[in-house]
């Protein structure tokens, strides 16, 4: 008997032995703590060749869980990178960098400066970095239309109202040196103008992939934030339109085949890259085909600049219309 | 109207009643500096009501007794049935079964283990001196609070065998009750069953395991989510004696899981507890030692709800100030407000004030405590000075928000010194004393440190003047300072942020007057009151407060 009461005193010592090692909530030195550094921003890989699949990663360490923001500003092109995590550390697995960019244009091979911000903290922490050559976006998971740089294809036919422009501008481009300025004033009509970017005539000839749930549509458009007299609404509207062929005859015809729309407002200033997938376009009320997107049989692609005619001036240049597998080009 | 039904009662003795009554006025005037300053507020306020409960029990056979409870009640100031109320209080029926199984039925008190289901006392009432027991009487009788039973409403079954062999005897306990009902387009039905079976194995030994579960009924709702919270809890008990010193051992454990089926959001936790308790009674008094452990997602509806609920609104200038403050529950309220309290079981981890209870918000139940206690109860030091005193040392399981872990002190000591006694006096002098104590700490850096101080005195006068009329007088002085960080929970009781809170603030309660008793139950007081918040870290004005009340109560 006196044993078990002996082993009855210890029992509850024993379960309580098993001790946990985990903190209950969220650290109180996440959310309160001072941010110390305690390992400094290190760039692992600087002068990267991103053409050739390089990429470049960060490392450095905190005190604390915190919300940090890396950004990478191309000198001469302007282009920028940004990069977030949470974390108490900034690693590989956490900021490799592959020469992508955030905001149009893309990076050339240039000098960077670089910033570490943190939320909440004042801190900021700058650096510079090299790229030796810039990343390429026209791979084999790509397929080109266009993007201007051995000037405008004659065979990429439309229309542009009297009194509005149309035409290939060198210097300030989003991609390489040149692009296509879209802009101008019609009172009468909400067309601007338009460009059919037939098929049999872009740059790349490859296959594009069938399944619409994989295939992106990439374009980059330059805006002004041009704002109606009117309506104080974004002014230009920009709409895409693609063709299919599908009895392949080289002609679409609007009685029996598919046309797939999507359109939004140019509200923004400088350029940005629009990614649509083409499993997400809508086609028209009127569309008479059969309703199955076949990326295969795209006959044409037409860019359409378009705004209200009683409220002024529109514009919205474009460059590099390409089309991507699998993810939008800047994924 | 009543008498046919007591002289039915005297004759046939199948109706007999008992009840309660109760008279109450008090007046509240605003006094310091707050009179001057607060221009919103009215100057005073009075009311006063007559409570009359009675309780009928009916006995149409031997095994059966209906019993119900209708409460009278008039509010000072009306006329002609104005502000008159009649309400059924309680209406329940228990029996027995072939003079076996008992059975109650319809609003019953339930109470099981201090882990399963259990009602724990407010804070700050541990060795509250005795002047003070009118205005707690009240507030436990308003509340339904009987010692440490919860009021459901439901069925409830308990049997016995007795076996005279190796086991001696087998007690079993079963109930089912309704927590919550349907709600139009609201959550669904939360039900709580249990039940208890006890193994006697000899005069020595009691093996009990006692299980609740309580879960939300969900094909009542339209909702698709059902909360869950069972928990167990297993006891075993050994009597003895050491040197003619009898004692007794309890070592219990068990454990709990809590979820919301249906809700892929909603963590699934379990959490167990041990305690072990050792009770030792000498001829000058009575010691109790224990260990306690309990993890940190423990969860139990049944023991883990508490008593006062600080998000009500309290009854005395519930709004003060110019700019129309809502005032905190604070020592005054707690002592004296029933509207302050919960008579309803709480699915997720009340919010508490640490300045009031910071070491044990949820009673033994409290989650992520290990710690040892002590107490000394009945302690007579000398025929005219008796103590008590207990010691309570605790530590987190787990750090909260950090890896630094708190530690805990809470001590009470109690002291009544019979001056009669002491000065062969005639008529009835004594003299009572208590302070509570409570201490937080935790290291580490400055953001995280917990330097936390509460202390409450107490302490109270009582002198015969003639036979049964007493002058009284007590106080009450409650002074808090330091730092505490109160978690905020979501709605599956998991923190997701902290407030440190900076205190620094003093609350008196002063108290005066006569007391006569006619008997134990029935009584009247009359007293001024004097009541004294001051927050000195200049969040919430002063608030003083003067009450002048009379109470009459009467058992039947």
């Amino acid at each position: 008997m006196k044993k078990l009461k002996f082993l009855l005193l210890l029992a509850p010592f024993f379960f309580a032995s098993c001790e946990k090692e985990k903190i209950e909530g969220p650290s109180l030195n996440d959310l309160y703590g001072e941010l110390n550094i305690l390992e400094s921003l290190s760039i692992v890989g600087d002068s990267a060749d991103f053409s050739i699949g390089e990429s470049i990663y960060f490392t450095a360490s905190f005190s604390k869980q915190v919300d940090w923001i890396i950004r990478i500003k191309g000198i001469n092109s302007g282009s920028v990178k940004i990069i977030t995590g949470k974390s108490n550390a900034i690693n590989q697995t956490n900021s490799l960098w592959n020469g992508s960019s955030t905001q149009l244009p893309f990076f050339i091979a240039e000098d960077c400066d670089l910033e570490l911000m943190f939320e909440i903290h004042d801190d900021t922490i700058l650096d510079k970095l090299n790229i030796e050559s810039p990343k390429l976006y026209n791979t084999e998971n790509t397929v080109l239309i266009t993007d201007f740089e051995n000037g405008f294809n004659p065979n990429f036919t439309g229309f542009f109202q009297a009194g509005c422009t149309k035409s290939l501008v060198t210097n300030g481009a989003g991609e390489g040196n040149k692009y296509l300025a879209q802009y101008g004033t019609c009172d009468w009509d909400w067309l601007i103008g338009y460009v059919d970017y037939f098929s049999d005539y872009w740059y790349d000839q490859e296959d594009l992939v069938n399944d619409p749930t994989k295939l992106y549509f990439n374009i980059m458009i330059n805006g002004a934030s041009t704002i109606s007299d009117v309506s104080n609404l974004p002014n230009s509207l920009f709409k895409l339109e693609f063709y299919e062929d599908e009895n392949g005859d080289d002609y679409y015809d609007a009685s029996s085949e598919d046309r797939y729309d999507y359109e939004f407002d140019v509200d923004w200033t400088g350029w940005r890259m629009i990614s649509i997938c083409y499993n997400d376009l809508i086609p028209p009320s009127s569309n008479a085909g059969d309703g199955v997107k076949e990326p295969s049989k795209i006959f044409k692609v037409r860019t359409l600049l378009l705004a209200n005619p009683e409220s002024g001036f529109a514009k919205a240049d474009v460059d590099f219309l390409i089309w991507s597998f699998n993810s939008p080009i800047l994924d | 109207m009543l008498f046919p039904i007591l002289a039915q009662s005297q004759v046939k003795s199948k109706l007999w009643y008992d009840g309660n009554a109760r008279v109450m006025y008090n007046r509240d005037a605003l006094e310091g500096t707050l009179k001057e300053t607060d221009t919103v507020s009215t100057r005073s306020n009075g009311e006063g009501f007559t409570i009359l409960d009675l309780g009928f029990h009916f006995t149409p056979v031997d095994d059966i007794e209906i019993s119900s409870e209708i409460r009278l009640k008039n509010d000072f100031g009306g006329m002609w049935g104005n502000k008159s109320y009649v309400e059924l209080r309680r209406l329940s029926a228990k029996g027995v079964v072939n003079n076996k199984i008992a059975f109650s039925v319809g609003d019953i008190y339930l109470k099981q283990t201090k882990f399963t289901l259990y009602n724990y006392e407010q804070e700050l009432s541990e060795y509250e001196p005795s002047v003070f027991k009118f205005y707690r009487d009240f507030v436990n009788y308003e509340n339904y609070y009987q010692s440490n039973y919860w009021r459901l409403q439901g069925v409830q079954t308990n049997f016995s065998y007795n076996m005279y062999n190796f086991i001696e005897q087998l007690d079993f306990d079963a109930f089912a009750t309704r927590i919550r009902g349907l709600e139009w387009l609201g959550k669904p039905e939360l039900l709580m069953l249990g039940g208890s079976a006890v193994v006697t194995l000899s005069n020595k030994i009691n093996l009990g395991s006692h299980y609740v579960n309580t879960f939300e009924v969900l094909s009542s709702s339209n909702g698709t989510v059902a909360y869950y919270n069972p928990v167990f809890n297993t006891q075993l008990s050994y009597s003895g004696s050491l040197k003619d010193i009898p004692y007794k051992m309890l070592l219990e454990g068990g454990f709990s899981k809590r979820g919301w089926d249906g809700d892929s959001l909603a963590p699934e936790i379990k959490g167990y507890f041990t305690k072990v308790t050792i009770n030792a009674k000498g001829k000058k008094g009575e010691i109790n030692l224990g260990f306690r452990y309990v993890d940190t997602d423990f969860r139990s509806i049944g023991s883990q709800t508490r008593r006062i609920d600080n998000n009500n609104i309290t009854t005395t200038y519930p709004y003060y100030s110019n700019d129309y403050t809502q005032r905190k529950v604070s020592v005054l309220d707690m002592m004296s407000d029933p509207n302050v309290y919960n008579q309803n079981l709480s699915t997720s981890l009340m919010t508490y004030n640490p300045m009031y209870s910071s070491v044990s918000p949820y009673g033994d139940a409290t989650p992520n405590r290990i710690g040892l206690t002590a107490e000394i109860d009945n302690l007579d030091l000398t025929d005219f000075l008796s103590a008590k005193i207990q010691t309570q040392y605790f530590s987190e399981i787990i750090g909260q928000g950090t890896i630094h872990k708190r530690s805990f002190n809470k001590s009470a000591l109690h002291s009544l010194l019979f001056l009669d006694k002491l000065l062969s006096l005639n008529k009835h002098l004594s003299l009572e004393g208590s302070i509570n104590l409570e201490t937080v700490k935790r290291d580490g850096d400055d953001f995280e440190k917990i330097d936390f101080n509460s202390i409450l005195y107490s302490g109270s006068i009582s002198y015969e003047l003639i036979k049964n009329l007493k002058i009284i007088a007590g106080a009450k002085v409650f002074y808090v300072e330091g730092n505490e960080f109160i978690a905020e929970r979501d709605m599956y009781d998991q923190i997701n942020d902290y407030l440190n809170n900076i205190y620094d603030s003093k609350e008196t309660i002063l108290i005066g007057g006569l007391q006569h008793h006619f008997t134990d139950d029935i009584y009247f007081t009359m007293q001024y009151n004097q009541f004294n918040v001051l927050d000195k870290t200049n969040t919430y004005d002063e608030f003083s407060l003067g009450r002048l009340i009379f109470m009459f109560n009467m058992n039947l």
